[in-house]
């Protein structure tokens, strides 16, 4: 006797996209909450900002390294022509990055790739000996 | 079943729907599709029958010796098709990929651009 329990039953497959889903990362979840999506990393002297912003000329982001924070801003432009579908966001958008430890605001490298931004901020060197002079009064 | 679940040791990537825009301009169909990440290598177009479809592999490099703090993207596959209508002129379908962006060019078969009619004066 064959039984074919496989139009109602379809265990393998369950169990397959059950794990599958235990592999996601959790985090993803986050995705698409705010425009554009950041990512941020450390290393022991860098921090690492990066962020999907496609289509968008350099030129077109502004940049900006407050005392905290780095500000990423910029707008989209929309395109000329009749709209049967509109999904990318458009407008102006801005997103702030706060930042935990004191970056050396010379340092900062900014690139561009395949709408990828990446943003290296080297961490102030806290262990920079400071010599204080005294006055003498 | 298990070896399913070896082969899983390299997980497929997530799949994403990419933002795309759709317009008409006098000259044809623009289509405008959002794949950060994703280089000429990466991306794949086919065209079968009346069906476009638009493959992209966002891969990114793993930052080395540093760790993940706050993460809202990822690697992901961009997947979308397309249905064409035969007002298409297939021959002269064009796609650029520039800065995470694909623009897909679909021009109007020559029948349906406007065309104005001369009078012949008789």
């Amino acid at each position: 006797m064959v039984i074919d329990f496989s139009s109602y039953y379809d265990l393998p497959r369950n169990m397959d996209s059950f794990f599958e889903e235990l592999w996601k990362p959790s985090s993803l979840s986050q995705r698409r909450v705010a425009y554009p999506p950041v990512n941020i990393s450390e290393s022991e002297g860098e921090i690492i900002v990066t962020s999907e912003i496609p289509g968008m000329d350099t030129g077109d982001i502004e940049l900006t390294l407050n005392e905290k924070s780095l500000i990423i801003r910029g707008a989209k432009k929309n395109e000329v022509g009749n709209y049967y579908r509109q999904e990318r966001p458009t407008g102006s958008f801005q997103r702030i990055v706060n930042l935990n430890v004191p970056v050396q605001a010379d340092g900062i490298k900014a690139t561009m790739k395949d709408g990828l931004l990446r943003v290296v901020l080297p961490k102030a060197r806290e262990s920079r000996p400071l010599t204080i002079s005294i006055d003498a009064q | 079943m298990t070896n399913d679940l070896e082969k899983k040791t390299t997980p497929a990537l997530p799949r994403f729907r990419p933002n795309t825009d759709v317009l008409e301009r006098e000259d044809g169909f623009h289509i405008f599709v959002d794949m950060p990440g994703v280089g000429k290598d990466g991306l794949s177009i086919d065209l079968r029958e009346n069906e476009l479809e638009v493959r992209g592999r966002a891969v990114y490099p793993r930052e080395e010796n540093a760790k993940a703090l706050h993460v809202e993207f990822g690697d992901g596959e961009y997947v979308r098709t397309f249905t064409i209508s035969d007002g298409v002129d297939r021959e002269g379908i064009r796609a650029t990929l520039k800065k995470g962006l694909l623009e897909l060019f679909l021009p109007k078969a020559a029948r349906l651009k406007p065309r104005r009619i001369e009078i012949q004066a008789g």
